[in-house]
């Protein structure tokens, strides 16, 4: 008994120490640091940002932020200009240009690309997502025309489509 | 070889299978053995001794079901149903169904190898002496099927020309009964791929000739202007061709109104407006900020009081709010185009204008001498607006010959052609209804003839000709308009499309074949203001 008490009285002393050693160097948690998450989830692809954005609920708040989707879109194009982010917002928003039209406009085209193409891509994904937010607009109004039931623009389901290689 | 599953179990068949009693033979090798045991398993009863014999008869079998396909659906029809479980038997009664059939199915096979099957079949094979030669005569046998295919479509081409040559002859008894024999011809092959599906169309189209008459498609051959547009916008999802043109045309559009501060489009057909939100986005955003455009559209009438081209207007205008570009629509609605005078378009003498005409042009070359030239009264009002930039883009096909035959030939090569490039879309239900958009061209073409057939194709080269001596010179579409029109192909998932150029014209084909030719034009300075220039 008395052993056992002996032992005892050594664990606690061993956690408080321990615990004591844990309080001397900070904690550090990446959610407390939303502007370095932010830094980080900016430099990723979009395969790991949408993984990203299923993590937790600030995680996901950010990365569903257009500013990252904006970063996506013009990486490797010279800096677009200043006038474009209006027109994007207001067509549907980086993201949706990104998905709908960026990705599979550089995927397809990667098989042939040189580097000037770059930035014509990224005009020719703009167009499609024009005509796409067109169709959009279409789709609200039921006497255009449209078959009924058929309320998704289709228009870019040709990119959707596997590539019949 | 495709055997197939039997209804009589594996547990009935299973017992009498591997043993091979007949004690006469030579004992079975392990490899039969494992055989015999593996079919018995799968509930077909066979003798080892009997694996060679039943081996070679079933490749006689396939061959045979191969080389006439035609028969074989018969043979499948006619529903009598042998026990597979007993594979000697079942083999060997096949065959014997197969010899029986009258021999019009060997037409096509060559000559030598008729005569081997026939002496094959008349002295009872014995195996081990007629393995090498029949072994030959399956090979050339193989190779006659796929030729026998080939074959079929050959004589279908043949058929079709035949049947157009006795139309225009007038000769229609024949070519009715030309008719019956393609429509029997089609009901026995495949017709989802290759020049067969393009044969119903055609086929459709001469019997619609034949019994309705030449104006008979007229009626029917309008629909109604909301089917038209449906059709329209699914052939423009389904392949590229529009899509090609609109962009080809933004792009010179855009080239021709740089510098300048207001703008007017003139679009000659505005359908669903599908070209302009793309202009307006690239007007948004060209360095030096959006001009003031002006757009008018020029359509038919709706007939049923929708005012269709206020709609589209306004939603371009919304789309045109949200990018802040400054927008004016106007529609004009009219049922001809050479109806419409410069004045219903208000331009003013300070703007650039641009004309668009996608694909409707060729609807004006009717050649009636009573009236004045259509298409001459239409290019002079476009002429007398003075326009920056005249876009055109036509089918590239000479389908306004005066000779039907000939001009049923071209169609046939042309309408083939873009059946192909439409295989490749997987977009369901857009490629059917773009097929059907595609066969109304069709029978336009073939079946109608005066003022009711508005397909009046003509190939570039004919219309360089005809808008240069309106007054018309051309204006090269740039390396940026091939370009883009190359990333845009790319996109699609068809690995057939090219585009070409072609003395500052775009063609977009379908190997190397153009199907949609894209030009533009400016007018050529008066002669008048030239003098004044020198002086």
């Amino acid at each position: 008994m008395v052993q056992n008490h002996h032992r005892g009285c050594h664990h606690q002393d061993h956690q408080e120490i321990v615990r004591e050693n844990k309080e001397k160097r900070p904690k550090f948690f990446i959610n407390d640091h939303v502007d370095i998450l932010i830094e980080i989830l900016k430099r990723l692809d979009c395969r790991s940002l949408c993984v990203a954005a299923s993590v937790c609920r600030l995680w996901c708040t950010i990365a569903r932020n257009d500013s990252l989707w904006e970063n996506l879109c013009f990486r490797h194009v010279s800096p677009p200009p200043s006038s474009l982010r209006s027109v994007v917002l207001a067509l549907g928003g980086y993201k949706r240009l990104y998905m709908g039209c960026v990705r599979p406009v550089q995927s397809r085209l990667g098989r042939v690309r040189r580097a000037s193409w770059a930035r014509d891509e990224v005009q020719l994904s703009l167009s499609l997502f024009c005509v796409d937010y067109y169709e959009r607009l279409g789709g609200g109004s039921s006497s255009n025309g449209r078959l009924v039931g058929e309320s998704s623009p289709s228009s870019l389901m040709f990119l959707c489509k596997p590539v019949n290689v | 070889m495709s055997l197939h599953d039997s209804a009589s179990s594996a547990a009935g068949s299973s017992s009498g299978s591997s043993s091979s009693l007949s004690s006469s033979k030579p004992p079975p090798s392990s490899l039969q053995q494992d055989i015999v045991r593996h079919l018995a398993g799968a509930g077909y009863t066979i003798r080892s001794s009997d694996l060679p014999q039943v081996a070679q008869r079933l490749e006689r079998l396939e061959t045979a079901m191969g080389s006439s396909p035609a028969d074989f659906f018969q043979l499948a029809s006619d529903a009598i149903l042998y026990n597979p479980s007993d594979l000697a038997s079942w083999v060997d009664s096949l065959l014997s169904e197969f010899t029986q059939l009258p021999t019009c199915c060997f037409e096509f096979i060559l000559a030598p190898v008729d005569n081997a099957w026939t002496t094959a079949e008349l002295h009872e094979p014995r195996v081990q002496q007629n393995i090498t030669y029949e072994q030959q005569s399956l090979d050339r046998q193989l190779t006659v099927v796929t030729a026998m295919e080939e074959d079929s479509d050959i004589r279908l081409v043949h058929k079709l020309m035949a049947c157009a040559e006795c139309v225009q002859r007038g000769d229609f008894s024949s070519a009715t009964s030309l008719i019956d024999d393609m429509q029997g011809l089609l009901a026995r092959v495949n017709t989802v791929c290759g020049i067969r599906k393009v044969a119903g169309h055609f086929i459709d189209a001469l019997s619609r000739r034949i019994f309705l008459g030449i104006g008979g498609g007229s009626v029917d051959g309008c629909g109604s202007a909301f089917e038209n547009e449906i059709l329209y916008h699914h052939f423009y999802e389904a392949c590229p061709y529009l899509k090609f043109a609109h962009f080809t045309a933004n792009q010179a559009i855009l080239e021709a109104f740089d510098g300048h501060d207001c703008v007017h489009v003139v679009d000659v057909n505005l359908m669903h407006g599908l070209q302009w939100p793309a202009l307006i986005q690239a007007l948004a955003l060209r360095p030096g900020g959006p001009p003031l455009l002006r757009l008018t559209g020029i359509g038919s009438p709706s007939p049923d009081g929708r005012d269709s081209l206020r709609e589209i207007g306004s939603r371009l205008a919304v789309l045109a709010r949200s990018v802040n570009v400054r927008f004016a629509f106007r529609g004009v609605a009219a049922s001809r185009l050479e109806d419409v005078k410069p004045w219903m378009l208000q331009v003013n003498p300070k703007e650039a204008v641009a004309v668009n005409s996608i694909m409707q042009l060729h609807c004006l070359l009717i050649s009636d001498p009573t009236l004045n030239s259509p298409i001459e009264t239409v290019l002079n009002w476009i002429r007398d607006l003075n326009p920056k930039i005249l876009t055109v883009v036509e089918q590239e096909a000479n389908h306004n010959q005066l000779d039907f035959l000939d001009r049923f030939t071209e169609a046939l090569y042309y309408y083939s052609r873009m059946f192909d490039s439409l295989e490749a879309c997987r977009v369901q239900p857009e490629k059917a209804l773009a097929e059907i958009y595609i066969q109304k061209e069709i029978r336009n073409v073939v079946s109608c003839e005066g003022s009711a057939r508005v397909e009046r194709h003509e190939p570039l080269a004919k219309w360089r000709r005809r808008l240069s001596g309106a007054g018309f010179m051309s204006l090269p579409l740039g390396s940026n308009a091939f370009k883009q029109a190359s990333m845009l192909l790319t996109l699609f998932s068809a690995e057939g499309y090219s585009v070409q150029e072609n003395d500052g014209c775009l063609s977009l084909g379908w190997h190397s074949r153009p199907l949609i030719a894209a030009s533009a034009w400016q007018a050529m300075p008066e002669p008048g203001s030239c003098v004044s220039c020198l002086e």
